[in-house]
């Protein structure tokens, strides 16, 4: 069955001289997709988009739109719209001018537009601002206009580049909800960059993760949480902890490693990765799933298959209301665990004490190193 | 001393009028005095042999509006008119092309820009005679001998000398300020303009342009206003037939030996450039102004 994808990059790479942004990026985004790209800087997040765009054309490999091969398409006959990191929003315009700028250039009669603008300023709560200027707006009234400019053209997809990023943090963190809900209620699909991880958690349906210029893993925000295939993805996205040592027997998913302090546990085996014995390898278990106990204690009952087990010296304790935080020695790595201030074993493990800790192993990953 | 400091620390503003005082005094020295003095002059009698005599006058105004200074009042408009409009029309294009170069080239272009007007500026006037004389002019000469011609063509002693001349002499005056307004343009806004599905020259049209008009309108500035009092193009370019206003100025001063009438024609001609200026800015200013 051949389906039809909002955006279908193949095997695209973009080269600037030496310097490799893009290698070999596969993608496929559906209709409807709250889709985001997420990476530290310079993974070759813009470049991307902006190769959907038609700013930037690939060294090689192909971008597709709705299934139609772009090829060296310019942008302006490309069926997608661009809100800037930056704005960009034209200074010598008003907002109304700005918004109709594109509906303009495409010779839409008077009247439509007229109509049309007034609906996009709405969409985005900015009716009776039409005349200002983009100077004389605040950076969430400019980002706005953005979103407006934009979608005003509906476009059948729209690519945003960081359009949170300049914003401070308690608008940011409105704006994010908001605009989840602004892309529901028109769906459209979005492709979306940020190298923030909460951000694209939050909102997105799926999420690429990139590093130099590659994809490391595609998924839901639960699946990149929950089950990272990769040492970068693992740590990119929350907080983890990683243990090292040595693959000593692979069974049915889950697998036993031997760490450097001579101490055994079991993590699962990431699907489509394969690990032989003798192999080195690195457990990532996530601080929330840690508990800890005093020595020769075992934490309260919980319906899992396989648990581990590992000693530990207690080295330092956070108390931050919520949560009880603890910084624990595995031979000289140190260990983070997190728990819900409502887990009473915890609460006899002190400073300098040996303790334990237990895992499902379910919830641990073994990752290449 | 004492005093004075605590006043000043009362007083704010004061100390802004104190940091103001010594730029106030140069600008008095050497702009306003010297204003003042040939505003003074122009309401005085000739002098035989120059100079001044002290008797009030309003004879050297009515003078200006003799039909004949009329005449060329107004022809010195039309040739700073032409004059500006063709260094506008070369030198957009060049601002143009320079400002779009790689960063790494743009410098080199503007020096090579310059260069040429570090040399004197009558010379290169001069170098323009040997170019466009009558008979002995080099484009004439060569045309005529590869029979491309037969007669001379009109290129000396005439308005279009005078024009050329002073095109070539303004022309990096144009160019710097356009130049400026490109390089500062967000280079965002046009892919921007692109990305909402402007073509080329649309983008042009409505972002480009608006976007370089304050540096259209000081280059033109800067080109129109010395145009219009130009003397030593006309002087040279122009034959000794067609004159401008600034040689008749001259004339006051170095041949008929009547500075005040000099003076008058001076300063009718500042009023006259006033005017314009702020009718050219009303004109075009609203809408840049509020964006620089
Ligand atoms: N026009 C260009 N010329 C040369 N190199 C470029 C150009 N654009 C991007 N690069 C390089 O390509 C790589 C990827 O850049 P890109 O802008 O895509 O990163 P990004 O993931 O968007 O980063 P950020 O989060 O900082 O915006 C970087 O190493 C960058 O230096
Ligand atoms: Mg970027």
């Amino acid at each position: 069955m051949s389906e039809t994808y909002a955006v279908e990059l193949r095997n695209v790479v973009k080269q600037f001289g030496e310097v490799v942004a893009v290698n070999n990026v596969s993608l496929r985004i559906g209709e409807g997709e709250f889709f985001s790209m997420l990476g530290p800087s310079g993974c070759g997040k813009t470049t991307t988009l902006r190769m959907i765009a038609g700013l930037e054309m690939p060294t090689s490999g192909s971008v597709m739109i709705y299934g139609e091969e772009q090829g060296y398409l310019p942008p302006y006959q490309r069926p997608v719209n661009t809100v800037f990191q930056n704005y960009a929003l034209f200074p010598h315009m008003t907002v109304a001018q700005n918004v109709a700028f594109g509906l303009e250039m495409k010779k839409v009669p008077k009247d439509e537009i007229r109509r049309r603008v007034a609906e996009a300023l709405e969409l985005v709560q900015l009716t009776g601002k039409e005349k200002r200027r983009p100077k004389q707006l605040s950076g969430g009234q400019k980002q706005r206009v953005a979103l407006a400019r934009a979608l005003v053209n509906r476009p059948k997809v729209l690519l945003l580049d960081e359009p949170l990023g300049a914003l401070d943090l308690k608008l940011r963190k409105a704006m994010q909800s908001e605009l989840k809900a602004l892309q529901e209620r028109v769906g459209i699909t979005f492709v979306y960059v940020t190298h923030d991880q909460e951000e694209a958690l939050v909102m997105s349906d799926r999420i690429a993760v990139m590093n130099e210029g590659n994809v490391l893993q595609v998924g839901t925000p639960e699946e990149i949480y929950e089950t990272p295939t990769s040492r970068f993805v693992a740590d990119f996205i929350g907080k983890t902890n990683f243990l090292n040592g040595e693959v000593v027997e692979i069974g049915d998913g889950l697998a036993k490693v031997v760490l450097e302090n001579g101490a055994v546990v079991e993590a699962s085996v990431p699907e489509g990765k394969t690990f032989v014995r003798g192999e080195r390898a690195t457990v990532s278990i996530r601080p929330e799933r840690v508990y800890i106990t005093p020595a020769n204690e075992l934490p309260d009952v919980r319906n899992a298959k396989a648990f581990s087990h590992l000693p530990a010296k207690l080295v330092k304790f956070f108390y931050v209301g919520s949560e009880r935080r603890y910084v624990v020695l595995v031979g000289d790595t140190e260990v983070v665990v997190q728990a819900q201030n409502v887990d009473r074993s915890t609460r006899r493990c002190h400073t300098g004490d040996e303790v334990v800790l237990h895992w499902d192993s379910a919830q641990a990953r073994l990752l290449k190193e | 001393m004492k005093k004075l400091l605590t006043l000043l620390r009362k007083r704010p503003s004061f100390q802004a009028w104190l940091l103001l005082l010594p730029s106030a005094f140069w600008l008095f020295v050497f702009f306003i005095a010297p204003l003042f003095i040939v505003l003074i002059y122009s309401f005085l009698e000739r002098g035989t042999y120059g100079g001044v005599q002290w008797h009030f006058t309003l004879e050297n105004y009515r003078r200006t509006f003799d039909p004949l200074y009329f005449k060329t009042f107004g022809r010195s408009f039309y040739i700073a008119i032409v004059t500006t409009i063709a260094t506008l029309l070369i030198g957009y294009p060049l601002a143009y092309y320079i400002a779009s170069r790689p960063a790494k080239r743009r410098g080199t272009l503007v020096l090579a820009l310059m260069i040429p007007f570090w040399t004197n500026f009558l010379v290169r006037t001069y170098a323009w005679l040997t170019l466009l004389r009558t008979h002995t002019g080099l484009i004439n000469v060569t045309l005529m001998s590869l029979g491309w011609i037969q007669k001379p063509l009109p290129l000396f002693g005439n308005d279009f000398a005078i024009i050329v001349g002073l095109v070539y002499g303004w022309l990096p005056d144009m160019v710097l300020p356009i130049y400026a307004a490109l390089d500062r343009l967000d280079h965002s806004l046009l892919e921007a303009a692109s990305d909402l599905y402007a073509s080329g020259p649309n983008v042009f049209r409505r972002i480009v342009w608006p976007l370089s008009l304050p540096g259209v309108v000081a280059g033109s500035m800067l080109v129109f206003i010395p145009s219009l009092g130009a003397f030593v193009t006309p002087a040279i370019l122009g034959g000794g037939k067609t004159l401008m206003i600034g040689n008749i100025i001259s004339n006051q001063f170095l041949a008929a030996h009547d500075w005040p009438f000099g003076s008058a024609l001076s300063f009718v001609m500042m009023a006259v450039m006033l005017a314009a200026t702020l009718i050219y800015f009303r004109a075009t200013s609203d809408e840049e102004r509020r964006q620089l």
